[in-house]
Protein backbone atom coordinates (compact mmCIF):
# COMPACT_ATOMS: atom_id res chain seq x y z
CA UNK A 1 0.00 0.00 0.00
CA UNK A 2 1.09 3.41 -0.72
CA UNK A 3 0.18 6.01 2.05
CA UNK A 4 1.69 9.29 0.40
CA UNK A 5 -1.20 11.32 -0.64
CA UNK A 6 -0.86 13.51 -3.81
CA UNK A 7 -2.55 16.74 -1.84
CA UNK A 8 -1.27 20.15 -2.51
CA UNK A 9 -1.62 20.87 1.39
CA UNK A 10 1.66 20.03 2.25
CA UNK A 11 3.30 22.91 -0.06
CA UNK A 12 0.55 25.10 0.69
CA UNK A 13 1.29 25.17 4.42
CA UNK A 14 5.27 25.33 3.31
CA UNK A 15 5.02 28.46 1.55
CA UNK A 16 2.51 30.04 4.56
CA UNK A 17 5.20 28.95 7.24
CA UNK A 18 8.16 30.62 4.99
CA UNK A 19 6.07 33.84 3.90
CA UNK A 20 5.06 34.88 7.36
CA UNK A 21 8.63 33.90 8.75
CA UNK A 22 9.95 36.36 5.65
CA UNK A 23 7.25 39.06 6.74
CA UNK A 24 8.35 38.50 10.88
CA UNK A 25 12.36 39.19 9.22
CA UNK A 26 11.32 42.40 6.96
CA UNK A 27 9.24 43.94 9.74
CA UNK A 28 5.97 43.66 7.73
CA UNK A 29 4.22 41.94 11.00
CA UNK A 30 5.46 44.23 12.99
CA UNK A 31 2.15 46.14 13.74
CA UNK A 32 0.45 43.07 14.71
CA UNK A 33 3.11 41.73 16.50
CA UNK A 34 2.97 45.25 18.47
CA UNK A 35 -0.72 44.64 18.77
CA UNK A 36 -0.56 41.44 20.20
CA UNK A 37 2.72 42.40 21.92
CA UNK A 38 4.30 39.13 20.88
CA UNK A 39 8.02 40.57 20.58
CA UNK A 40 9.33 38.02 22.53
CA UNK A 41 8.68 35.32 20.22
CA UNK A 42 9.98 36.88 16.77
CA UNK A 43 12.71 35.19 17.15
CA UNK A 44 11.18 31.84 17.13
CA UNK A 45 8.71 32.73 14.46
CA UNK A 46 11.43 33.38 12.04
CA UNK A 47 13.51 29.94 13.31
CA UNK A 48 10.26 27.81 13.10
CA UNK A 49 8.94 29.26 10.06
CA UNK A 50 11.92 28.93 7.79
CA UNK A 51 13.12 25.60 9.10
CA UNK A 52 9.40 23.79 8.93
CA UNK A 53 8.11 25.81 5.83
CA UNK A 54 11.56 24.34 4.30
CA UNK A 55 11.27 20.93 4.92
CA UNK A 56 7.39 21.15 3.96
CA UNK A 57 7.82 22.79 0.74
CA UNK A 58 10.25 20.06 -0.38
CA UNK A 59 7.84 17.32 1.02
CA UNK A 60 5.22 19.20 -0.58
CA UNK A 61 6.87 18.74 -4.22
CA UNK A 62 7.81 15.65 -3.95
CA UNK A 63 4.31 14.56 -2.93
CA UNK A 64 2.80 15.84 -5.82
CA UNK A 65 5.56 15.50 -8.42
CA UNK A 66 7.28 12.10 -7.69
CA UNK A 67 5.36 8.82 -7.94
CA UNK A 68 5.93 7.05 -4.53
CA UNK A 69 6.53 3.52 -4.61
CA UNK A 70 5.62 1.27 -1.63
CA UNK A 71 8.18 0.95 1.06
CA UNK A 72 9.61 2.82 4.46
CA UNK A 73 10.53 6.26 2.21
CA UNK A 74 6.68 6.25 1.27
CA UNK A 75 5.46 5.31 4.50
CA UNK A 76 7.55 7.97 7.13
CA UNK A 77 7.44 10.65 4.83
CA UNK A 78 3.57 10.08 4.67
CA UNK A 79 3.70 11.59 8.32
CA UNK A 80 5.14 14.81 7.37
CA UNK A 81 1.59 16.47 5.80
CA UNK A 82 0.34 15.40 9.49
CA UNK A 83 3.32 17.18 11.27
CA UNK A 84 3.41 20.06 9.46
CA UNK A 85 -1.01 20.27 9.88
CA UNK A 86 -0.51 20.39 13.98
CA UNK A 87 2.84 22.86 14.30
CA UNK A 88 0.30 25.04 11.86
CA UNK A 89 -2.60 24.94 14.37
CA UNK A 90 0.40 25.12 17.15
CA UNK A 91 1.73 28.18 15.67
CA UNK A 92 -1.64 29.81 14.90
CA UNK A 93 -2.80 29.27 18.69
CA UNK A 94 0.50 29.71 20.40
CA UNK A 95 1.57 33.13 18.77
CA UNK A 96 -2.19 34.43 17.54
CA UNK A 97 -5.09 33.27 19.79
CA UNK A 98 -3.17 32.91 22.65
CA UNK A 99 -2.04 36.64 22.85
CA UNK A 100 -5.66 37.53 21.66
CA UNK A 101 -7.33 35.97 24.30
CA UNK A 102 -4.46 37.67 26.71
CA UNK A 103 -5.13 40.95 25.55
CA UNK A 104 -9.18 40.26 25.16
CA UNK A 105 -9.08 38.93 28.92
CA UNK A 106 -7.34 42.23 30.51
CA UNK A 107 -9.68 45.29 28.21
CA UNK A 108 -12.47 43.06 29.14
CA UNK A 109 -11.77 43.13 32.66
CA UNK A 110 -13.12 46.57 34.42
CA UNK A 111 -16.38 45.84 32.33
CA UNK A 112 -16.55 41.96 33.11
CA UNK A 113 -14.69 42.57 37.24
CA UNK A 114 -12.79 39.27 36.20
CA UNK A 115 -10.31 38.13 33.71
CA UNK A 116 -11.64 36.01 31.57
CA UNK A 117 -9.00 34.29 29.67
CA UNK A 118 -7.12 34.12 33.17
CA UNK A 119 -10.29 32.73 34.72
CA UNK A 120 -11.36 30.02 32.03
CA UNK A 121 -7.04 29.30 31.46
CA UNK A 122 -7.78 30.16 27.85
CA UNK A 123 -3.95 29.86 27.24
CA UNK A 124 -2.23 28.30 24.34
CA UNK A 125 -1.91 24.36 25.59
CA UNK A 126 -5.48 24.30 26.13
CA UNK A 127 -6.93 26.17 23.14
CA UNK A 128 -4.22 24.15 21.44
CA UNK A 129 -5.91 20.57 23.02
CA UNK A 130 -9.11 22.09 22.69
CA UNK A 131 -8.31 22.96 18.48
CA UNK A 132 -7.37 18.97 18.06
CA UNK A 133 -10.54 18.20 19.74
CA UNK A 134 -12.99 20.34 17.63
CA UNK A 135 -11.22 19.46 14.58
CA UNK A 136 -11.50 15.46 14.76
CA UNK A 137 -15.08 15.55 16.43
CA UNK A 138 -16.76 18.34 14.07
CA UNK A 139 -14.62 18.38 11.27
CA UNK A 140 -12.24 15.28 10.63
CA UNK A 141 -8.14 15.11 10.24
CA UNK A 142 -8.19 15.62 6.85
CA UNK A 143 -6.93 12.12 5.18
CA UNK A 144 -3.69 13.38 4.45
CA UNK A 145 -2.94 14.33 7.59
CA UNK A 146 -3.92 11.06 9.45
CA UNK A 147 -0.52 9.32 9.66
CA UNK A 148 1.18 12.78 10.91
CA UNK A 149 -1.44 13.07 13.97
CA UNK A 150 -0.03 8.90 15.32
CA UNK A 151 3.81 10.97 15.70
CA UNK A 152 2.00 12.84 18.82
CA UNK A 153 2.95 10.23 21.49
CA UNK A 154 6.72 10.19 20.02
CA UNK A 155 6.44 14.29 20.06
CA UNK A 156 5.42 14.01 24.43
CA UNK A 157 8.02 11.02 25.02
CA UNK A 158 10.58 13.24 23.28
CA UNK A 159 9.86 15.86 25.58
CA UNK A 160 9.53 13.80 28.63
CA UNK A 161 13.49 12.41 27.86
CA UNK A 162 14.86 15.69 26.86
CA UNK A 163 13.32 17.12 30.09
CA UNK A 164 16.07 15.20 31.88
CA UNK A 165 18.53 17.98 30.83
CA UNK A 166 16.89 20.20 32.91
CA UNK A 167 17.26 18.84 36.70
CA UNK A 168 20.05 19.41 38.55
CA UNK A 169 20.90 16.35 41.18
CA UNK A 170 19.48 18.53 44.58
CA UNK A 171 16.36 19.29 42.56
CA UNK A 172 16.06 15.44 41.45
CA UNK A 173 16.75 13.83 45.12
CA UNK A 174 14.40 16.65 46.98
CA UNK A 175 11.64 15.54 43.98
CA UNK A 176 12.24 12.13 43.98
CA UNK A 177 12.09 11.54 48.09
CA UNK A 178 8.68 13.18 48.07
CA UNK A 179 7.26 12.10 45.33
CA UNK A 180 8.21 7.87 45.84
CA UNK A 181 6.10 8.92 48.86
CA UNK A 182 2.91 10.37 47.78
CA UNK A 183 2.90 8.53 44.31
CA UNK A 184 3.65 5.14 46.55
CA UNK A 185 0.49 5.85 48.86
CA UNK A 186 -2.34 6.85 46.18
CA UNK A 187 -0.79 4.23 43.43
CA UNK A 188 -0.82 1.09 45.71
CA UNK A 189 -4.10 2.66 46.97
CA UNK A 190 -5.77 3.29 44.24
CA UNK A 191 -5.01 -0.01 42.76
CA UNK A 192 -5.96 -2.14 45.94
CA UNK A 193 -9.13 -0.08 46.29
CA UNK A 194 -10.28 -0.93 42.62
CA UNK A 195 -9.53 -4.65 43.23
CA UNK A 196 -11.43 -4.34 46.11
CA UNK A 197 -14.49 -2.78 44.78
CA UNK A 198 -14.40 -4.59 41.70
CA UNK A 199 -14.71 -7.85 43.74
CA UNK A 200 -17.70 -6.30 45.81
CA UNK A 201 -19.29 -5.75 42.24
CA UNK A 202 -18.95 -9.29 41.18
CA UNK A 203 -17.05 -7.71 37.77
CA UNK A 204 -14.57 -10.38 35.95
CA UNK A 205 -11.39 -10.37 37.44
CA UNK A 206 -9.34 -9.79 34.06
CA UNK A 207 -11.60 -6.62 34.08
CA UNK A 208 -10.78 -5.66 37.95
CA UNK A 209 -7.14 -6.30 37.44
CA UNK A 210 -6.33 -4.30 33.76
CA UNK A 211 -9.12 -1.72 35.21
CA UNK A 212 -6.66 -1.18 38.59
CA UNK A 213 -3.71 -0.53 36.74
CA UNK A 214 -5.36 2.12 34.32
CA UNK A 215 -6.45 4.05 36.89
CA UNK A 216 -3.78 3.27 39.50
CA UNK A 217 -0.53 3.66 37.81
CA UNK A 218 -0.20 5.28 34.20
CA UNK A 219 -3.23 4.91 32.37
CA UNK A 220 -3.16 3.87 28.41
CA UNK A 221 0.44 2.20 28.66
CA UNK A 222 -0.35 0.24 32.04
CA UNK A 223 -3.93 -0.80 31.15
CA UNK A 224 -1.72 -2.48 28.14
CA UNK A 225 1.38 -3.70 30.27
CA UNK A 226 -1.07 -5.53 33.04
CA UNK A 227 -3.52 -6.74 30.31
CA UNK A 228 -1.58 -9.92 29.73
CA UNK A 229 -1.03 -11.12 33.32
CA UNK A 230 -4.87 -10.55 33.98
CA UNK A 231 -5.47 -12.21 30.59
CA UNK A 232 -7.73 -9.06 29.97
CA UNK A 233 -9.70 -8.95 26.82
CA UNK A 234 -9.19 -6.11 23.97
CA UNK A 235 -12.93 -5.28 25.43
CA UNK A 236 -12.04 -5.02 28.48
CA UNK A 237 -8.77 -2.77 27.40
CA UNK A 238 -11.17 -0.28 25.51
CA UNK A 239 -13.55 -0.13 28.51
CA UNK A 240 -10.40 1.23 30.31
CA UNK A 241 -8.82 3.16 28.11
CA UNK A 242 -12.09 4.63 27.51
CA UNK A 243 -12.55 5.29 31.46
CA UNK A 244 -9.05 7.16 31.78
CA UNK A 245 -9.25 9.11 28.83
CA UNK A 246 -12.68 10.74 30.10
CA UNK A 247 -11.83 10.84 33.62
CA UNK A 248 -8.35 12.60 32.17
CA UNK A 249 -9.94 15.05 29.60
CA UNK A 250 -11.97 16.26 32.29
CA UNK A 251 -9.17 16.66 34.98
CA UNK A 252 -6.89 18.29 32.42
CA UNK A 253 -9.08 20.84 31.92
CA UNK A 254 -10.78 21.22 35.69
CA UNK A 255 -7.29 20.96 37.50
CA UNK A 256 -5.36 24.17 36.37
CA UNK A 257 -8.46 26.08 37.08
CA UNK A 258 -9.09 24.55 40.96
CA UNK A 259 -5.02 25.18 41.15
CA UNK A 260 -5.45 28.61 40.07
CA UNK A 261 -8.19 29.55 42.53
CA UNK A 262 -6.40 27.74 45.49
CA UNK A 263 -3.48 30.06 44.97
CA UNK A 264 -1.41 26.67 44.57
CA UNK A 265 2.27 27.26 43.57
CA UNK A 266 4.68 25.33 40.86
CA UNK A 267 5.69 22.52 42.88
CA UNK A 268 2.17 22.36 44.69
CA UNK A 269 0.09 21.93 41.28
CA UNK A 270 3.20 19.97 39.79
CA UNK A 271 3.19 17.57 42.48
CA UNK A 272 -0.86 17.14 42.27
CA UNK A 273 -1.28 17.29 38.85
CA UNK A 274 1.12 13.81 38.92
CA UNK A 275 0.04 12.08 41.49
CA UNK A 276 -4.09 12.95 40.69
CA UNK A 277 -4.07 12.83 36.62
CA UNK A 278 -4.24 9.43 35.75
CA UNK A 279 -2.80 9.29 32.21
CA UNK A 280 1.11 10.53 31.47
CA UNK A 281 -0.29 13.04 28.09
CA UNK A 282 -3.09 14.57 30.28
CA UNK A 283 -0.49 15.35 33.14
CA UNK A 284 2.38 17.43 30.91
CA UNK A 285 -1.24 18.96 29.27
CA UNK A 286 -2.77 20.51 33.06
CA UNK A 287 1.03 21.29 34.25
CA UNK A 288 1.48 23.32 31.10
CA UNK A 289 -1.76 24.99 31.11
CA UNK A 290 -1.17 25.68 34.65
CA UNK A 291 2.18 27.77 33.76
CA UNK A 292 2.26 27.91 29.93
CA UNK A 293 4.85 30.91 30.62
CA UNK A 294 7.07 28.58 32.28
CA UNK A 295 8.39 24.60 32.74
CA UNK A 296 9.09 24.42 36.08
CA UNK A 297 5.54 23.08 36.91
CA UNK A 298 5.94 20.59 33.95
CA UNK A 299 9.70 19.15 35.89
CA UNK A 300 7.70 18.72 39.15
CA UNK A 301 4.82 16.97 37.42
CA UNK A 302 6.81 14.59 35.28
CA UNK A 303 9.02 13.89 38.28
CA UNK A 304 5.78 12.27 39.60
CA UNK A 305 4.65 10.93 36.53
CA UNK A 306 8.02 9.36 35.81
CA UNK A 307 8.03 8.17 39.57
CA UNK A 308 4.83 6.55 38.60
CA UNK A 309 5.42 4.56 35.56
CA UNK A 310 8.46 3.26 37.74
CA UNK A 311 5.83 1.85 40.07
CA UNK A 312 4.65 -0.53 37.12
CA UNK A 313 6.72 -3.69 37.53
CA UNK A 314 5.44 -3.74 41.41
CA UNK A 315 1.88 -3.56 40.11
CA UNK A 316 2.06 -5.70 37.57
CA UNK A 317 3.44 -8.44 39.76
CA UNK A 318 1.05 -8.14 42.58
CA UNK A 319 -1.96 -7.96 39.67
CA UNK A 320 -0.07 -11.61 38.30
CA UNK A 321 -0.34 -12.88 41.94
CA UNK A 322 -3.72 -11.72 42.64
CA UNK A 323 -5.23 -13.28 39.61
CA UNK A 324 -3.61 -16.64 39.90
CA UNK A 325 -4.65 -16.90 43.39
CA UNK A 326 -8.72 -15.98 42.41
CA UNK A 327 -8.73 -17.42 39.44
CA UNK A 328 -8.72 -21.60 39.42
CA UNK A 329 -7.29 -23.06 36.71
CA UNK A 330 -5.61 -19.80 35.49
CA UNK A 331 -2.55 -20.26 33.09
CA UNK A 332 0.80 -19.02 34.51
CA UNK A 333 2.02 -16.01 32.74
CA UNK A 334 6.03 -15.32 32.50
CA UNK A 335 5.87 -11.85 34.59
CA UNK A 336 9.29 -11.02 34.52
CA UNK A 337 8.89 -11.48 30.67
CA UNK A 338 5.93 -9.00 30.76
CA UNK A 339 8.00 -6.52 32.52
CA UNK A 340 10.78 -6.42 30.42
CA UNK A 341 8.88 -6.36 27.36
CA UNK A 342 6.59 -3.12 28.21
CA UNK A 343 8.66 -1.74 30.90
CA UNK A 344 8.78 1.77 28.95
CA UNK A 345 12.20 2.10 27.80
CA UNK A 346 11.81 6.52 27.34
CA UNK A 347 11.85 6.46 31.03
CA UNK A 348 15.06 5.16 31.19
CA UNK A 349 16.32 7.71 28.60
CA UNK A 350 15.26 10.76 30.68
CA UNK A 351 17.93 9.05 33.16
CA UNK A 352 20.16 8.78 30.98
CA UNK A 353 19.92 12.50 29.73
CA UNK A 354 19.55 13.68 33.17
CA UNK A 355 23.36 11.75 34.01
CA UNK A 356 24.82 13.39 30.76
CA UNK A 357 23.25 16.61 31.99
CA UNK A 358 24.96 16.00 35.24
CA UNK A 359 28.31 15.75 33.49
CA UNK A 360 28.06 19.30 33.32
CA UNK A 361 28.30 19.65 28.86
CA UNK A 362 25.13 22.01 28.56
CA UNK A 363 26.40 23.89 31.28
CA UNK A 364 28.35 24.45 33.89
CA UNK A 365 28.36 21.78 36.40
CA UNK A 366 27.35 23.32 39.54
CA UNK A 367 24.41 25.49 37.71
CA UNK A 368 20.99 24.90 39.95
CA UNK A 369 18.19 24.61 37.46
CA UNK A 370 20.34 25.94 34.23
CA UNK A 371 21.09 29.31 36.29
CA UNK A 372 25.20 29.27 37.39
CA UNK A 373 27.41 31.87 39.05
CA UNK A 374 29.57 34.29 37.33
CA UNK A 375 30.73 37.61 38.87
CA UNK A 376 33.48 38.51 36.01
CA UNK A 377 33.40 41.66 34.16
CA UNK A 378 32.85 40.10 31.14
CA UNK A 379 29.70 38.62 32.70
CA UNK A 380 28.12 42.15 34.13
CA UNK A 381 28.97 44.38 31.83
CA UNK A 382 27.34 43.68 28.54
CA UNK A 383 25.80 44.59 25.15
CA UNK A 384 22.08 45.22 24.51
CA UNK A 385 20.46 44.37 20.84
CA UNK A 386 21.06 48.13 19.71
CA UNK A 387 24.71 47.58 20.74
CA UNK A 388 24.50 50.26 23.90
CA UNK A 389 26.65 49.00 27.10
CA UNK A 390 24.56 47.47 29.58
CA UNK A 391 26.40 47.86 33.43
CA UNK A 392 25.15 45.42 35.62
CA UNK A 393 27.42 46.35 38.64
CA UNK A 394 25.67 48.28 41.49
CA UNK A 395 24.97 52.10 41.58
CA UNK A 396 25.87 54.59 43.88
CA UNK A 397 21.90 54.90 44.71
CA UNK A 398 21.67 51.14 45.45
CA UNK A 399 24.73 51.16 47.78
CA UNK A 400 23.17 53.76 49.66
CA UNK A 401 20.15 52.22 50.02
CA UNK A 402 22.00 49.19 51.53
CA UNK A 403 23.90 51.03 53.66
CA UNK A 404 20.85 52.74 55.07
CA UNK A 405 19.16 48.91 55.56
CA UNK A 406 22.73 47.58 56.85
CA UNK A 407 21.77 47.80 60.73
CA UNK A 408 19.00 46.01 60.41
CA UNK A 409 21.14 42.83 59.37
CA UNK A 410 22.54 41.94 63.00
CA UNK A 411 24.38 38.02 61.54
CA UNK A 412 27.79 37.87 61.62
CA UNK A 413 27.84 36.23 58.03
CA UNK A 414 25.07 38.05 56.69
CA UNK A 415 26.72 41.79 57.75
CA UNK A 416 29.67 40.34 56.05
CA UNK A 417 28.29 39.22 52.89
CA UNK A 418 26.43 42.45 52.97
CA UNK A 419 29.87 44.53 53.37
CA UNK A 420 31.43 43.02 50.56
CA UNK A 421 28.85 43.59 48.07
CA UNK A 422 28.76 47.30 49.15
CA UNK A 423 32.33 47.31 48.70
CA UNK A 424 32.84 45.96 45.35
CA UNK A 425 29.80 46.77 43.57
CA UNK A 426 28.95 43.10 42.71
CA UNK A 427 28.26 39.94 45.19
CA UNK A 428 31.64 38.42 45.45
CA UNK A 429 30.55 34.31 45.68
CA UNK A 430 28.08 31.54 45.60
CA UNK A 431 28.41 31.63 49.07
CA UNK A 432 27.74 35.09 49.93
CA UNK A 433 24.85 34.68 47.22
CA UNK A 434 23.31 31.74 49.25
CA UNK A 435 23.87 33.98 52.44
CA UNK A 436 22.37 37.22 50.68
CA UNK A 437 19.16 35.36 49.73
CA UNK A 438 18.75 34.60 53.01
CA UNK A 439 18.68 37.94 53.92
CA UNK A 440 15.92 38.35 51.29
CA UNK A 441 14.04 35.42 52.66
CA UNK A 442 13.92 36.51 56.01
CA UNK A 443 12.79 39.67 54.40
CA UNK A 444 15.22 41.50 56.80
CA UNK A 445 15.47 45.07 54.93
CA UNK A 446 13.07 47.42 53.73
CA UNK A 447 11.86 46.95 50.21
CA UNK A 448 13.91 49.13 48.59
CA UNK A 449 16.90 47.34 49.82
CA UNK A 450 15.51 44.37 49.06
CA UNK A 451 14.88 44.95 45.68
CA UNK A 452 18.92 45.36 45.31
CA UNK A 453 19.41 42.91 46.64
CA UNK A 454 17.87 40.58 43.67
CA UNK A 455 19.00 43.45 41.67
CA UNK A 456 22.86 41.92 42.44
CA UNK A 457 21.51 38.57 42.22
CA UNK A 458 20.26 38.44 38.84
CA UNK A 459 23.48 40.27 37.78
CA UNK A 460 25.79 37.24 38.87
CA UNK A 461 23.54 34.14 37.71
CA UNK A 462 23.30 33.32 33.80
CA UNK A 463 20.82 30.97 32.45
CA UNK A 464 22.99 28.53 30.24
CA UNK A 465 21.94 29.06 26.48
CA UNK A 466 22.16 25.08 26.00
CA UNK A 467 19.51 24.86 28.82
CA UNK A 468 17.46 27.87 27.56
CA UNK A 469 17.84 26.09 23.91
CA UNK A 470 16.73 22.93 25.86
CA UNK A 471 13.94 24.67 27.54
CA UNK A 472 12.37 26.08 24.05
CA UNK A 473 12.61 22.90 22.19
CA UNK A 474 10.89 21.16 25.38
CA UNK A 475 8.07 23.36 25.24
CA UNK A 476 7.58 22.75 21.74
CA UNK A 477 7.45 18.99 21.44
CA UNK A 478 4.94 19.35 24.19
CA UNK A 479 3.15 21.74 22.15
CA UNK A 480 3.21 19.63 19.06
CA UNK A 481 2.28 16.55 21.51
CA UNK A 482 -0.88 17.87 23.06
CA UNK A 483 -2.17 19.35 20.10
CA UNK A 484 -1.63 16.31 18.18
CA UNK A 485 -3.16 14.46 21.17
CA UNK A 486 -6.28 16.08 21.29
CA UNK A 487 -6.81 15.02 17.56
CA UNK A 488 -7.29 11.59 19.03
CA UNK A 489 -9.45 12.19 21.67
CA UNK A 490 -12.99 11.26 19.88
CA UNK A 491 -16.25 10.75 21.05
CA UNK A 492 -16.15 7.13 19.79
CA UNK A 493 -13.10 6.29 22.02
CA UNK A 494 -14.65 8.14 25.10
CA UNK A 495 -17.56 6.02 24.16
CA UNK A 496 -16.24 3.00 25.36
CA UNK A 497 -16.16 3.70 28.62
CA UNK A 498 -19.71 3.39 29.72
CA UNK A 499 -21.03 0.99 32.63
CA UNK A 500 -19.55 -0.24 35.43
CA UNK A 501 -15.71 0.46 34.55
CA UNK A 502 -16.82 4.16 34.22
CA UNK A 503 -18.34 3.89 37.45
CA UNK A 504 -15.72 2.35 39.41
CA UNK A 505 -12.87 4.48 37.74
CA UNK A 506 -14.45 7.26 38.25
CA UNK A 507 -15.16 7.26 42.34
CA UNK A 508 -11.45 5.98 42.86
CA UNK A 509 -10.19 8.58 39.90
CA UNK A 510 -12.29 11.40 42.42
CA UNK A 511 -10.74 10.06 46.02
CA UNK A 512 -7.46 9.92 44.32
CA UNK A 513 -7.54 13.61 42.96
CA UNK A 514 -9.20 14.92 46.30
CA UNK A 515 -7.02 12.90 48.03
CA UNK A 516 -4.00 14.12 47.08
CA UNK A 517 -5.12 17.47 46.85
CA UNK A 518 -5.90 17.42 50.58
CA UNK A 519 -2.47 15.71 51.03
CA UNK A 520 -0.61 18.25 48.80
CA UNK A 521 -1.80 21.30 50.51
CA UNK A 522 -1.15 20.03 53.72
CA UNK A 523 2.02 18.94 53.20
CA UNK A 524 4.31 20.26 50.28
CA UNK A 525 5.69 23.55 50.33
CA UNK A 526 7.03 25.46 47.68
CA UNK A 527 10.89 25.16 48.35
CA UNK A 528 12.42 22.62 46.15
CA UNK B 1 -1.85 -10.09 3.34
CA UNK B 2 1.79 -9.46 1.85
CA UNK B 3 1.28 -6.18 2.92
CA UNK B 4 0.81 -7.22 6.38
CA UNK B 5 3.61 -9.48 6.32
CA UNK B 6 6.14 -7.35 4.91
CA UNK B 7 5.99 -4.19 6.96
CA UNK B 8 3.96 -3.03 10.59
CA UNK B 9 2.07 -0.10 10.18
CA UNK B 10 1.79 0.53 13.82
CA UNK B 11 -1.69 1.51 15.51
CA UNK B 12 -4.16 4.06 15.64
CA UNK B 13 -2.00 5.78 18.30
CA UNK B 14 1.41 5.57 16.29
CA UNK B 15 2.79 4.84 13.74
CA UNK B 16 5.85 2.18 15.22
CA UNK B 17 5.36 -1.46 15.91
CA UNK B 18 5.15 -0.97 19.13
CA UNK B 19 5.37 0.93 22.43
CA UNK B 20 8.77 -0.47 22.46
CA UNK B 21 10.02 0.94 18.84
CA UNK B 22 8.11 4.25 19.71
CA UNK B 23 10.60 4.36 22.83
CA UNK B 24 13.58 3.99 20.95
CA UNK B 25 12.58 6.28 18.30
CA UNK B 26 11.95 8.93 20.50
CA UNK B 27 15.28 8.09 22.60
CA UNK B 28 16.89 8.61 19.16
CA UNK B 29 15.97 11.76 18.63
CA UNK B 30 16.19 13.26 21.99
CA UNK B 31 20.07 11.95 21.65
CA UNK B 32 20.25 13.54 18.36
CA UNK B 33 19.04 16.80 19.20
CA UNK B 34 21.07 16.76 22.40
CA UNK B 35 24.02 15.99 20.44
CA UNK B 36 23.24 19.46 17.67
CA UNK B 37 22.09 21.73 21.24
CA UNK B 38 25.69 20.36 22.26
CA UNK B 39 27.42 21.31 18.88
CA UNK B 40 25.84 24.39 18.01
CA UNK B 41 24.61 25.93 20.52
Amino acid sequence: MVYTQKTPWTLVMGIIMVAYAYMVQNGMMEPVIKFLNTGRHAGEMQTLGFAFGAVAILVGLWQVLAAPKEGQTDYYLSTVAGLMFIMLIAFIVKWGLDPLMAKWGREAQPALGFNFASVMNLNYVVMGILAGIIIVNVFKVPGWAENGVRLSRLGLKTGVILLGTLYSFAELAQLGKLSIVLIGVFVLGSVGLVLWIGARRKLPNSMTGVMSAGIGVCGVSASVAAAPVVQAKSTEIAYTIGTVLLFGVVCMFAFPIIGKALGMGYVQFGAWAGTGILNSAQVAGAALAFQPGGIETLKVAEIFNITRVLFLPIIVLWLALWYVKREVGAQQVDVTRVIVSKFPVFVLGFILMFLLSSTGIFAPARHYQGAYFDNSDKALVKKDRSGKEVNNYLKEADVETLKKDAEKVKRDDQKAALQRLIENKKVMSEDDDATLRGIINAKLMSKEGTAVLNKAHRAIRHTAAKIAMFRDLIAWFFTFGLVGLGMQITVASIKQAGGQPLVIGSIVGVIKAVGSLIVVMLMVSETV
Amino acid sequence: MMHEDKFDRGSALTIFKSDRHEDLAALGLSLLIALLVYLLV
